[in-house]
């Protein structure tokens, strides 16, 4: 009653309330849209978990879970470079690619059954380098050429896979015949995996040089309004080609691993790595239009995809229908985080 | 002295502006002709190296690997088109040829227009998705070809599933040919002319197009969004289950691992070499013809020429970039991402 008086006498009032009222619910729900989907994805992992357990006892062990970390491994160390990537706008396609040549190259640089030089610690160098290479021609041709990083990437792709397979040769499979090699990845230290305790090193320093360094706002600030940041005077491109570095570095560091889980390597040592990686880095929440996003967040999508792939072997589901559930997930989470922004007016592409 | 310089500079004008044009109709002619010349230099180059190439059928087998990838590539340029992307439409291909191999014995001659009509409805469900749900297509797309590639293994059981009977209703397809051509590939340009037609003289396919070029404009003009989305991703889906009966023209059988597994890449690949952009509003099925049989060409060319077969990959890469750094359009100050 007292309302509509006032609007009679007063427009604005009425105008003023409506309007204070809305701002203090987008406010309210600004403050709980950060925590929301972390929130939800912790929720899913601990249903996940809980009815795996039940489904067998073996899923909830320490071995089972030093599996299941080992095997998240290496998608999170790719996954750490691909966040930076994806958090900028951009995509990287070319993991597979550079996984196969900074395989290769460390296979037949270090002791290998065709013989050829061992370099030691030098085949790391050589290894990592070849893919801070593939890395950097990815992030100079995008901001200099101007090509889009998904043709960029999609060509460095089949250029690393060429590479790898060029330098594989027609020879028989080089394996590793260090033995030190050959079981360091998978070597517990402290109760996990070696390789277990570097991804989670390379996850904290990436969560803190996002959270804390100039880098890490910039590449927020770029992902979000690159015309601002460019304005404001940020090294738009210089920063773009240090993320596509990283992404590549990373994308090596895995190749490698990779070959000395396997004892082995063939340019292929990469497959399959791709499509594991983008999928947890996107239903961890992280935007690919860029701006939106964070390292713990792919953690978690990595972790929700790994624990789900696990369980259902223990489970005794058939491995066939294991991409499907993938799949289905990741439908699932990018439906569930875009329904309530939508609107008649607002464009996904 | 003064009059020399206002003498001049309406002369400099002049010819800066007849060059600008000169550059521009230099640039319409490249968008236009520009993957014809590509395919045909490369064609033309391959000849020139190996003439037993053409004397051999070469064309004939370049056109027949092209045939599945063109009736990919142009559902994905339709779907490129709008702005999106269909990272399913492979998956689409397999599992169509594998129903298609599982039916056309008991279904005889029904059986290709039930599985048109399956793969249709698969690809408008990703429509609508990203219609209604309004989700980036790359994640979307992702998600549904990890489905879509499940039921394949899973209708498939895991093996190759061979066409029991009636296979002479589809064979003829790969088998017969006109003027060398096989009819495979002859699908795949009636194909693209009937979309070329669609997008440049009927309101859909310019309301398609006009999605691409600016999707808020077009939603202020009036053109229905939401359906014409729905449209494009059955169009690709209708496009794949074509691309999946070559291929059982082709090999009389399908299986999640065999032929036409690996479609997803060169159909992208083929779709960007015609010319079309990945963010939307252009594209020319036509080109997308010379697309495909660039991508076609290059495994056979490189074996051909004698390049080894390890340095195929490495060519191919190098081709991608090369060739869009060619053809892409850019404005000086647009965003890359």
């Amino acid at each position: 009653m007292d309302i509509t008086l006032k609007a009679e006498h007063d427009p604005m009032t009425t105008d003023t309330t409506a309007i204070r009222l809305h701002e203090e619910t987008n406010s309210r729900r600004l403050r709980f849209r950060g925590k929301g989907e972390p929130l939800a994805l912790i929720g899913a992992l601990i249903v996940l978990i809980s009815i795996f357990s039940i489904l067998n006892p073996r899923f909830a062990t320490l071995v089972n879970l030093q599996n299941i970390l080992s095997q998240a491994s290496l998608p999170l160390i790719i996954g750490v470079g691909a966040t930076f990537v994806i958090l900028i706008g951009s995509i990287d396609l070319s993991v597979e690619g550079v996984m196969g040549a900074a395989g290769v190259v460390f296979v037949l640089l270090s002791a290998n059954s065709r013989g050829g030089h061992d370099l030691g610690i030098w085949a790391w160098v050589a290894a990592i380098a070849i893919g801070i290479a593939l890395g950097a021609a990815n992030g100079l041709i995008l901001t200099r050429i101007k090509l889009p990083s998904f043709i960029v990437t999609f060509g460095m792709w089949f250029i690393g896979l060429g590479i790898a397979t060029i330098l594989y040769g027609t020879d028989a499979l080089p394996s590793l015949t260090n033995d030190a090699l050959t079981t360091w990845v998978s070597h517990i230290a402290f109760l996990f995996p070696n390789v277990v305790w570097l991804a989670a090193a390379l996850l904290i320093v990436a969560t803190l040089v996002l959270r804390f360094t100039i880098f890490g706002r910039a590449t927020l600030a770029i992902g979000n309004n690159e015309e601002i940041a460019r304005s404001n005077g940020m090294p738009v491109n210089k920063y773009k080609v240090v993320i596509f570095i990283i992404a590549g570095g990373m994308s090596a560091l895995a190749g490698i691993l990779a070959a000395m889980q396997l004892g082995a390597v063939s340019n292929n040592v990469g497959s399959g790595y791709l499509f594991i990686t983008i999928p947890a880095v996107v239903i961890g929440g992280t935007a690919l239009s860029g701006g939106k996003g964070g390292m713990l967040q792919t953690a978690l999508g990595v972790l929700l995809l790994t624990v789900l792939n696990n369980g259902l072997v223990l489970a005794g589901v058939s491995p066939d229908y294991q991409s499907a559930l993938s799949g289905a997930i990741l439908v699932a989470a990018i439906v569930a985080a875009a329904w309530s922004q939508r609107g008649r007016l607002r464009i996904a592409k | 002295m003064t009059s020399t310089i206002i003498a001049t500079e309406p002369a400099v004008d002049i010819t800066k502006q007849s060059r600008a044009r000169l550059a521009h109709r230099a640039g319409k002619f490249w968008r236009a002709g520009g993957p014809a010349v590509i395919f045909v230099a490369m064609f033309l180059v391959v000849a020139i190296l190996t003439p037993a190439f053409l004397g051999g059928g070469g064309f004939t087998i370049v056109a027949s690997s092209a045939a599945p990838i063109l009736l990919v590539a142009l559902g994905q340029a339709l779907v490129l088109n709008i702005g999106s992307i269909d990272l399913s439409n492979a998956s689409i291909t397999l599992l169509g040829a594998i129903l298609l191999a599982l039916t056309l014995g008991p279904l005889g001659a029904v059986s290709p227009l039930v599985v048109l009509l399956m793969v249709t409805l698969f690809g408008a469900v990703n429509g609508v998705i990203v219609a209604f749900a309004q989700v980036p297509s790359f994640a979307l797309t992702l998600g549904t070809f990890g489905i879509f590639q499940a039921a394949a293994l899973v209708v498939s059981g895991a093996t190759t599933v061979y066409v029991s009977q009636n296979a002479g209703l589809i064979t003829p397809l790969y088998t017969s040919a006109v003027a060398g051509i096989p009819l495979t590939f002859v699908l795949g340009v009636v194909a693209a002319a009937l979309a070329w037609f669609m997008l440049r003289f009927t309101r859909v396919g310019q309301g398609m197009t006009a999605i691409g070029k600016n999707e808020s404009g077009a939603i202020f003009s009036a053109v229905r969004t939401r359906k014409l989305k729905i449209v494009a991703y059955s169009l690709s889906g209708f496009m794949a289950g074509l691309a999946g009966i070559t291929i059982i023209a082709q090999a009389g059988s399908a299986s999640s691992t065999g032929l036409g597994s690996d479609l997803l890449l060169p159909g992208i690949a083929a779709a960007i070499f015609g010319g079309t952009s990945i963010s939307g509003g252009v594209t020319n099925p036509l080109n997308v013809i010379f697309g495909a049989l660039t991508v076609a060409l290059v495994p056979i060319a490189t074996a051909v020429i004698g390049i080894a077969a390890q340095a195929q990959n490495l060519v191919y890469g190098i081709i991608i970039i090369l060739i869009v750094a060619l053809t892409l359009t850019r404005s000086r100050n647009a965003i890359i991402k």
